[in-house]
């Protein structure tokens, strides 16, 4: 900086009220008076609500959504959900049993999934990648892997691998890898750089500076982004049963088919009792340990 | 204090340096002309140099240039003989040990207990798989609380470094530079975030660990009565390029305005230092007007309101 900029030069006193020849931006101001916010800054805005509302109105067009035949056919659905609310006990033991398949799917992949994430996040933030590019090609490739949904990517590995937990949780992977390599470079690149720089400087080699610096200043993000995936892991895999990669969604699927409402109805009861739990858990963890 | 230009100073031309800097340029890219320009210096052990200089003078460049955080455009920088420029990136590790760094806002973990963040400045000197697992040898670890104890800290070993005040922080920072055992140390602005006490305690563990464990001592400092205080030698920066490099002692007014390409008393600097100024006061008190201590800012503002009428 030049040091004449330290001299504070105020403007003209008969300048000052009148607004127009302080703004650059606007030749003719709507309203009288000083301007307060700066249009031009808040422009990204209102050129994201425009392009939200034009979306909304296209998209409708596009669906051609029949509202007379929605409308006449939701008694019908009433009496579906009524019919599920008649819960039926039959065959509960399986129903448990698949749910704790579909547990045990969204942690097995929940648990690969950040390992491979830690490692592949680690190379794909920007501070602390050994190679730009690297950071680049990484981040476009847990885009595209994310931009795939999870379904198709089981019927891929079902393809191959045939049915199965095995490819369930193959399945699922793809995402949880897809979702932690991206948030886990984000929480790496937030990590200030002078942090970074000082452990650096003490001679540390890449890697010490990542498990000295970075990892530890992470730590906190890790925990509440794992947290968060597990929810959607279990969510995910209970889906994940009806395209054949067992668990507790083939139950619900099955029951279905057969019109054994009550029975369907009792265990999304139950898959949907276990998530609450889920989340009541990790939020009165995170507010009891402090990280 | 130890005399300003004590036996150790060696100016420009020096047996045996600890760190000579040798035509040191640094273009930064898209930056306005060089950050440093032809900076030449050396430094004997248990020297404290202070550098002075405006913003964007290029001190901190500077002092990065050293340690390599910064890769310099030209020049040569020696530690202890050994050429630091254009060194493999093996051999900048190993020379990074010996040159510690002390930062403005001394870039702790947050996270981590004082002694894990203390811990770190052995890094350099363990295995990748040791430094993961932080298995660190016991006699550092004894090392680390005995200097922690000297210097003040001995009850906060187990706090997280984000529970301590800026003073604790900015000395746990300094500890872990030291336990790199380092032959130089560089401080960026050690003290630009501190209040005054903690400053001063800063300040003397700083020249403390220069002269007694005789490290060599770069401080980048805004202060320049701190810098005239604490410095065996002082160098003014200006715009890249040094443009005094003396002991305290020879740093006149009319040095300090070359610095600062300001008039002296646009400066806000030690009273100490504008004896001048001082002087002025005093004769405006005896002959019975009463300076106020805001007319300067005021007669500033008119001033500024003047000059925009007229432009």
């Amino acid at each position: 900086m030049n040091p004449e900029d330290y001299t504070i030069v105020l403007p003209p006193a008969d300048v000052l009220p009148s607004a127009g020849t302080l703004s650059p931006y606007r030749q003719r101001p709507r309203r009288p008076g000083i301007r307060v916010g700066d249009a031009k800054r808040d422009m990204p805005v209102y050129l994201f609500l425009a392009a939200l509302a034009v979306l909304t109105v296209v998209s409708l067009g596009l669906l051609d959504l029949d509202l007379a035949k929605l409308i006449e056919r939701l008694p019908k659905l009433g009496k579906v959900f009524l019919d599920m609310s008649r819960f039926s006990t039959e065959r509960f033991s399986l129903t448990l049993l698949t749910l704790l398949e579909t547990i045990a799917v969204a942690v097995l992949a929940l648990i690969y999934g950040m390992l491979a994430g830690l490692v592949l996040g680690a190379l794909a933030a920007r501070n602390i990648t050994p190679w730009k590019p690297l950071s680049f090609i990484l981040k476009s490739l847990f885009a595209f892997i994310r931009a795939v949904p999870t379904p198709v990517w089981v019927l891929l590995v079902l393809a191959s691998m045939g049915f199965g937990m095995a490819a369930g949780i193959m399945g699922l992977l793809f995402h949880v890898v897809g979702f932690f390599g991206r948030v886990f470079a984000q929480i790496f690149e937030e990590v200030p750089s002078q942090t970074i720089e000082a452990v650096r400087t003490g001679g540390a080699s890449r890697v010490q500076v990542f498990f000295g610096a970075v990892l530890p200043s992470s730590l906190s993000g890790i925990i509440a982004w794992t947290a968060l995936r597990f929810e959607t892991n279990y969510v995910e895999a209970a889906i994940l049963g009806m395209v054949g990669a067992g668990g507790v969604g083939y139950t619900i699927l099955a029951a279905m088919n057969s019109y054994k409402l009550g029975r369907a109805g009792l265990a999304v009861l139950i898959v949907f009792v276990f998530a609450l739990a889920v989340e009541l858990l990790t939020t009165y963890v995170k507010r009891k340990v402090k990280i | 204090m130890l005399p300003a230009g004590a036996w150790w100073s060696c100016g420009r031309i020096c047996l045996n340096p600890v760190l000579e800097v040798r035509n040191l340029k640094k273009v930064y890219r898209g930056g306005e002309g060089p950050a440093v320009d032809n900076v030449s210096f050396s430094m004997a052990r248990g020297e404290m140099i202070g550098v002075i200089g405006p913003s964007g003078a290029g001190k901190s460049t500077l002092l990065r240039c050293i340690n390599r955080l910064v890769t310099p455009t030209a020049g040569h920088i020696f530690i202890e003989g050994e050429e630091m420029t254009g060194a493999p990136a093996v051999r900048v590790r190993g020379l990074r040990r010996r040159v510690g760094m002390v930062f403005q806002h001394h870039n702790l973990v947050a996270r981590l207990t004082v002694m894990q963040n203390v811990m770190h400045g052995r890094l350099g000197y363990m295995s990748t798989l040791d430094g993961i697992l932080g298995r660190y040898q016991e006699a550092d670890k004894k090392q680390a609380v005995e200097i922690l104890t000297q210097t003040g800290l001995g009850s906060f070993l187990y706090h997280r470094a984000g529970e301590l005040s800026g003073g604790q922080r900015q000395r746990v920072g300094i500890v872990r530079a030291l336990m790199q055992q380092p032959s130089i140390l560089l401080c960026d602005e050690p003290i630009a975030s501190l209040d005054p006490a903690s400053a001063q305690v800063v300040m003397d563990l700083i020249r403390d660990v220069c002269h007694r464990s005789a490290i060599a001592c770069i401080v980048n400092l805004h202060q320049v009565d701190a810098a005239l205080r604490y410095s065996d030698r002082i160098i003014g920066m200006y715009r890249g390029g040094i443009v005094f490099d003396g002991p305290a002692a020879e740093l006149k007014e009319s040095v300090i305005e070359k610095i600062y390409n300001k008039p002296i008393k646009q400066l806000m600097i030690g009273d100490g230092i504008k004896g001048g100024i001082r002087d002025e006061i005093r004769e405006g008190m005896h002959s019975g007007i009463r300076e106020e201590p805001h007319d300067g800012i005021r007669d500033g503002i008119k001033e500024g309101l003047r000059d925009g009428q007229n432009g």
